[in-house]
């Protein structure tokens, strides 16, 4: 592997493949960024490409390449978009602080001591800088876990995370306080430095900058872990109330009943619907209501109807059964009897005893109606003979 | 007492057992929900003189009444329903809620790859009207949320879903009712 010999070198590369590295940078999230979609971008050069991974600048595995952690993190801290907090670069420069500190006070040559001074310094500077950067990253980070983070286990353990991390971080700031006012108060006198003076207050100034946010990222964190909670809390507890429901015991298990029994919200109730009656005063008064009045008039006249007049009822008399008798004359009969008698039949007519009391006109029409019917078994003869103004031919049996 | 002149449109929407949500995107709506907002002291008066309790939930309003008009019964058919489609909702997406965006047809791709969410979308089929095909029912079920003013639709060409305010009194719904520790011991993880 080598390494680049020179600032000088490494620049001019970083710049050689600026387009690639940007484009890999863009990427860093979906580490797949393929070996192909770079060779495109260094004009199908694999030497450039190869070049960068023997500088350790980026690293192939199998066939996708990504940046190297080393620079990926240089990347990210420089232009502020690191996820990652890290809390020990802090931790680094208190130790830092304090080594150079002991060193000085124990350096006699004031050139040494300079350097010593000049060392406490950046390690203030940058304790200031970083734990801003750190500060802000945090609550970034807070941010997007609870609105990106679709598992709700992974999104608490995240936050619990990094609320664990604004704890250390808080610690930091206190003990950075405790070195500047207390510990090594020696030094801060004896170094009578104006500059170290205004790096000093302006370190403390950011620190307590930081502090005040972290007191809002832990509100924060709280109000989301809650939410959290909340939230999760209402899917368990439909779960189970679901459950319950199909088991078809939440009746008897809960306090269904009785919770519903307080609840009488507008929305159980069946939508309502008014049916008022017009108000007479508009409809003699008002035109809008005449218009109508006659749109109506007008579809009612098109569809009468005229109804068809109906009989009425039979009335339960016609449908009483009466009995009426009548007594019929039985010519056959009769015919037989005189067959039998040897009397003439205009005698036998007048002489018959029917059922019932016959005057002689009616019996001179059975006289007839006899004489016209068996005709063929009678013997009419030329005789005439005549009572009560009736001539009539004697007719005997044949 | 002061009252705004829009009462009766608050009346009118309230009365059916809707909500009137801060997040609605119909500007009438919203309009309507500051002017409650405004005037909920005096609002509550007059609306009580003809017996209805104006309820103050969180971001939106409804109406309650002070003692039931309904039977126990259809109560509990109402909850079961709400749990139901609750359940089936909180499946589709754990942080389905006030301010949640969806399209039928996302519920539809998560059909395919969540074989649980499929189970449950089967038996809201009591609740679709007779309907046989999943899109039918989801889309019965969504209608069934829409109106009783718990879901709207903000965009009718992507046929956007959007979760109003008011999907907090379902979840404030099944958050009283109890489930004593014992029972709650008794269902499987």
């Amino acid at each position: 592997m080598n390494t680049f010999s020179s600032i000088k070198e490494l620049l001019s590369t970083l710049k050689r493949e600026h387009e690639l590295l940007t484009e890999m940078f863009e990427k860093r999230k979906s580490l797949s960024y393929k070996y192909d979609f770079a060779l495109e971008l260094v004009d199908f050069d694999e030497e450039r490409i190869q070049y960068l991974i023997n500088h350790s600048v980026i690293r192939q595995n199998g066939t996708y390449l990504e940046i190297d952690d080393q620079f990926l993190q240089f990347f990210e801290m420089v232009l502020e978009v690191n996820e990652e907090i890290n809390i020990s670069y802090i931790n680094e420069n208190i130790q830092n602080v304090k080594q150079n500190i002991l060193y000085y006070l124990q350096e006699n040559s004031e050139n040494r001591k300079y350097n010593y001074l000049r060392a406490v310094k950046a390690a203030f500077r940058k304790i200031g800088l970083i734990t801003l950067r750190n500060v802000v990253d945090l609550k970034r980070n807070v941010e997007n876990t609870f609105k990106n983070e679709p598992n709700y286990k992974v999104k608490k353990a995240k936050l619990e995370n990094l609320d664990r991390k604004r704890i250390d971080i808080n610690s930091l700031i206190d003990q950075t306080e405790r070195l500047i006012s207390e510990e090594e108060q020696t030094f801060f006198r004896s170094a009578l430095d104006e500059e170290l003076k205004q790096i000093v207050t302006d370190t403390r100034l950011q620190l307590n900058d930081c502090r005040h946010n972290l007191i809002e990222i832990q509100k924060q964190v709280i109000e989301y872990l809650n939410q959290i909670k909340y939230q999760s809390g209402i899917i368990e507890k439909i779960r189970q109330i679901k459950y319950l429901k199909d088991q078809f015991e939440i009746r008897s298990k809960t306090n269904l009943i009785e919770a519903f029994a307080k609840n009488n919200a507008v929305i159980f109730e069946p939508n309502p619907s008014y049916q008022f009656k017009l108000s007479l005063n508009y409809l003699q008064t008002d035109d809008v209501a005449y218009e109508s009045i006659k749109k109506v008039s007008r579809r009612v006249k098109q569809g009468v109807r005229f109804d068809l007049p109906i009989a009425e009822n039979i009335s339960d008399e016609y449908l009483e059964t009466r009995i009426e008798e009548e007594i019929q004359v039985n010519l056959e009969e009769v015919k037989n009897g005189f067959v039998a008698s040897g009397k003439h039949l205009f005698e036998f007519v007048m002489g018959y005893d029917f059922a019932k009391e016959i005057p002689f006109d009616e019996r001179v029409t059975i006289y007839c109606q006899l004489a016209s019917q068996y005709e063929a078994v009678f013997n009419v003869t030329e005789k005439f003979n005549a009572q009560r103004e009736i001539e009539y031919a004697v007719v005997y049996p044949r | 007492m002061q009252i705004p002149k829009q009462t009766a449109e608050i009346f009118e929407t309230l009365s059916k057992g809707q909500f009137i949500c801060s997040n609605s995107s119909s500007d009438t709506t919203r309009r309507l929900y500051d002017l409650i907002d405004e005037y909920y002291d005096d609002l509550y008066e007059y609306f009580q003189g003809i017996n209805f309790v104006l309820e103050r939930g969180d971001e939106y309003f409804y109406f309650s009444r002070a003692e039931s008009k309904v039977d126990m019964e259809r109560k509990i058919e109402a909850a079961f329903k709400w749990i139901d489609i609750l359940d089936f909702l909180k499946t589709f997406d754990n942080s389905f809620g006030s301010g949640f965006r969806f399209t039928p047809a996302d519920i539809q791709v998560k059909l395919n790859i969540d074989a649980e969410l499929k189970t449950k979308l089967d038996g809201l089929k009591k609740h679709g009207g007779g309907k046989e095909r999943y899109d039918e029912i989801i889309e019965k079920v969504l209608d069934l949320l829409a109106k009783d003013n718990f879901i709207e639709i903000e965009n009718i060409i992507s046929n956007t879903y959007k979760v109003l305010a008011s999907f907090d009194y379902l979840e404030k719904l099944v958050m009283a009712i109890n489930i004593p520790e014992e029972v709650k011991n008794e269902i499987p993880e």
